[in-house]
């Protein structure tokens, strides 16, 4: 059995988060993840949208944070070495009942300050974003809206807390919660853990983790949405596009993202089938809306497509004797806190990538009040990305090539990334293709990773052997 | 800075034939550059017979190397990161590091591209198990990998079709071939092999679903005459819908005259007879014009 104060269950951007801000802490800490790498649940599949902050109700935590984390998003990617694009947003209508929603979010916006924000009519958008078609009837500008890899993100603040000294646990699912004396007991696939605390990051089991434990209040009902990348030769827009339909709840998405590709993304959906599965009628309307909003992107240069999953919180209710879902989707962030040192992020979706250090912070500085702790004046928030030849001067890149040679060797032809790129990732902890793509970026290209599967798998497997 | 009169991208059939008949015809100063450790591009990976009549791809690399004048510099395990509008090429290698070569003319042989999956208006999960029949075709003949059986292969194209070959004689179960078109779209010396062997064919249909969380459990098949669905489970897609051009080097570059294309990343062939005629076309007009100042 392990002891430690705190137990972190989850490491998708949210939990890694949680994790890297209680190393502010003088406080011991484990991250639990059930797969064999941290950021493969919901932060896989994710629009990558900093966020500005007008969409939310002005005076909630959620609009705080928002427009907050946005302002210090350049500091976090810089501690963090993750690239960051402040795109700017224009969010676009084509009909007086967009129009009415844009007027909406801009005193919203203006309520919660949201800097620079401009309702503008729909000819100066066209000449701002030439990509888009005519016909937009106003649109609201928001220069503080940008764009970051959710899973480098995430992976990151992942790094930067195991270097801070938090202990993670991969591959380990937790089956049941007990109360004792000292907090609580962890029973996880691996070993029982006695913590003082616990913070649920559990994703998209985040109800029902604190259902083992506590009386049903919260529960996730599914939807799903589909994504289109196109190869980043294509010419794109410069800024983030979001499409506000006539018909409620209905538009799409374009985020020209910080590798240059085009990321589409659609409304949401019921969910139909498996998780991260995309449906082609979906996929056929995203395609439709795309050609008509955005004529000059050309649909032919999409080289992926793939589905997401967003967990949205239902508060329950006593129906007939029975506790159900109340068939509202809340809108504000479900921190819940059922007993003392016990808080769980419950459903938490868009702008929670905006939010992951805010919200991180949040319940760091909580846990601490609780657990009496100190603060670690050790605490580094600097982590150091892996270096990547493809944005090296020639010089630099030169240097480096002699210095060692597997700088030199290109494995991922497409998007330029060498094999000592791919090692590096493998030791900070890929254990998969996938775990190797989220961290370096290969198999983006247009390619597909056709080219270099095989010759990444092999250098996995050689690491495997070197453990042994 | 090295420089040379021509430089050609891609050591494969259209590189290779474009570098000797530069030569023959008297230029003697050409850097052949190819990313694999070895000369012959996709050539080694063809294990299957047909190349210049009754060779396999490896032998006919052997016959192609065979008179290839030594006195030609070749550079192997090097990429060409990019070329530019000066007349350079950047290019990364283990032997070599990190180095700029300039040229006089610029020979494009760098192959084609595999269709994937990803391009496609398919809709389902995105597990492991779903491959381009080009992927499987290197896994099996170079790195000695078999894919989970059984198999289904969409796409009835010759190189579909010699992977459903190849996988059967391996022992690995192809269960259905679907095609788009009413009929298969292969020659008919690769057709053969679907009687032979009782590989079946489904026409006029296609893939529409992937299944599958972490590994591929089946393919959904949609049927456009029937207007059916079925699902058929299985553990590999091989995605062998068809080739495109690799010219993602000279993207954004516009028409340059020092520029050359050559073999598959100009059309793509169904022979290889033809790549290189193209090559050496490309490696005599390349010296033509050094010759004539441009």
């Amino acid at each position: 059995m392990k002891v430690v104060d705190t137990v972190v269950i989850g490491g998708g951007v949210l939990g890694c988060f949680v994790a890297r801000n209680l190393m502010r802490w003088k406080i011991s800490v484990v991250l639990l993840e059930e797969k064999n790498d941290v950021c493969m649940g919901v932060t896989k599949a994710n629009t990558a949208i900093v966020y500005a902050g007008y969409d939310n109700q002005p005076g909630s935590l959620k609009a705080e944070m928002t427009v907050h984390g946005n302002e210090v998003f350049d500091t976090l990617c810089k501690d963090l070495e993750v690239p960051f694009l402040r795109r700017g947003s224009l969010m676009v209508g084509f009909g007086p009942q967009a129009d009415k929603v844009m007027q909406k979010k801009f005193n919203h916006g203006i309520r919660n300050n949201v800097p620079g924000l401009r309702l503008i009519s729909g000819k100066e958008a066209c000449e701002m974003e030439p990509h888009l078609a005519s016909g937009v009837t106003s649109a609201l500008y928001a220069p503080t809206t940008g764009t970051v890899n959710p899973w480098q993100l995430g992976i990151a603040a992942y790094e930067n807390a195991i270097q801070n000294g938090c202990d993670v646990w991969l591959k380990t699912k937790v089956i049941g919660i007990q109360k004792t004396e000292y907090g609580y007991a962890v029973e996880t696939t691996k070993e029982f853990i006695e913590c003082r605390a616990i913070l649920n990051c559990a994703g998209l089991s985040a109800d029902k983790i604190q259902e083992l434990l506590f009386p049903p209040t919260v529960r996730l009902i599914l939807d799903g949405s589909e994504f289109l990348v196109l190869d980043r030769h294509t010419a794109t827009p410069e800024h983030i596009i979001f499409h506000e339909s006539e018909e409620a709840g209905k538009g799409i998405t374009a985020v020209p993202t910080v590798e240059g590709n085009l990321l589409l993304a659609s409304s949401k959906r019921p969910m139909d089938g498996e998780y991260f599965s995309t449906s082609s009628k979906s996929m056929d309307r995203l395609r439709s809306i795309a050609a008509d909003i955005l004529p000059k992107v050309d649909l032919n240069q999409v080289i992926r497509s793939f589905g997401a999953v967003r967990p949205n919180p239902h508060w329950m209710v006593e129906k007939k004797g029975k506790l159900v879902p109340d068939g509202k989707s809340i809108g504000s962030f479900v921190i819940e806190n059922p007993a003392p040192g016990f808080y769980s992020l419950i459903g938490i979706k868009t702008p929670g990538l905006t939010c992951a250090d805010e919200l991180g912070k949040y319940l760091a500085d909580r846990t601490a009040e609780y657990l009496n702790a100190l603060p670690n004046r050790g605490f580094n928030p600097k982590r150091q990305a892996i270096r990547a030849v493809r944005k090296m001067n020639f010089e630099t890149r030169n240097s480096l090539v002699m210095r060692d040679p597997d700088y030199g060797d290109i494995v991922c032809q497409c998007e330029d990334i060498s094999k000592a790129e791919i090692l590096e990732a493998i030791r900070r902890g890929a254990t998969s293709i996938a775990g190797v793509k989220y961290r370096v970026g290969v198999g983006m290209g247009q390619c597909q990773g056709s080219r270099c599967s095989q010759i990444i798998s092999k250098l996995l497997e050689g690491a495997r052997h070197e453990l042994l | 800075m090295n420089y040379y009169e021509i430089v050609i991208v891609g050591a494969g059939a259209a590189g290779i034939a474009a570098a000797k008949s530069a030569y023959e015809a008297g230029c003697n100063s050409i850097l052949l550059i190819d990313r694999k450790k070895e000369m012959g591009g996709i050539l080694l990976q063809c294990a299957h017979r047909g190349f210049g009549s009754h060779l396999t791809g490896v032998e006919y690399t052997q016959k192609l190397l065979e008179q290839f004048p030594e006195k030609i510099q070749v550079l192997l395990d090097t990429t060409v990161l990019s070329i530019s509008p000066d007349r350079t090429v950047i290019l990364s290698g283990v032997a070599i590091g990190f180095r700029k070569v300039s040229f006089d003319q610029l020979i494009m042989a760098t192959g084609c591209l595999e269709i994937t999956l990803g391009s496609l208006p398919v809709a389902g999960t995105r597990p492991e198990g779903v491959y381009t029949a080009g992927q499987v075709q290197e896994m099996v003949n170079i790195y000695h990998q078999l894919p989970q059986g059984p198999v289904v292969i969409l796409g009835s194209g010759d190189l579909g079709l010699i992977m459903a070959k190849q996988l059967v004689l391996e022992g690995i179960e192809v269960l259905a071939m679907v095609e788009k078109k009413p009929k298969c779209g292969g020659m008919a010396r690769n057709q053969r092999c679907l009687s032979e062997y009782n590989i079946p064919l489904i026409c006029s249909a296609t893939v529409t679903k992937v299944l599958g969380e972490e590994y591929l459990t089946g393919v959904k098949v949609y049927n456009f005459h029937t207007e059916e669905e079925q699902v058929i489970p299985c553990k590999s897609l091989l995605v062998a819908v068809g080739l495109c051009p690799d010219q993602t080097l000279i993207y954004g570059l516009g028409t340059l005259n020092w520029i050359h294309l050559c073999g598959n990343c100009n059309v793509v062939h169904p022979m290889v007879d033809a790549v290189i005629l193209e090559g050496q076309k490309a490696g005599i007009t390349a010296w033509d014009k050094i010759q004539r100042g441009n």
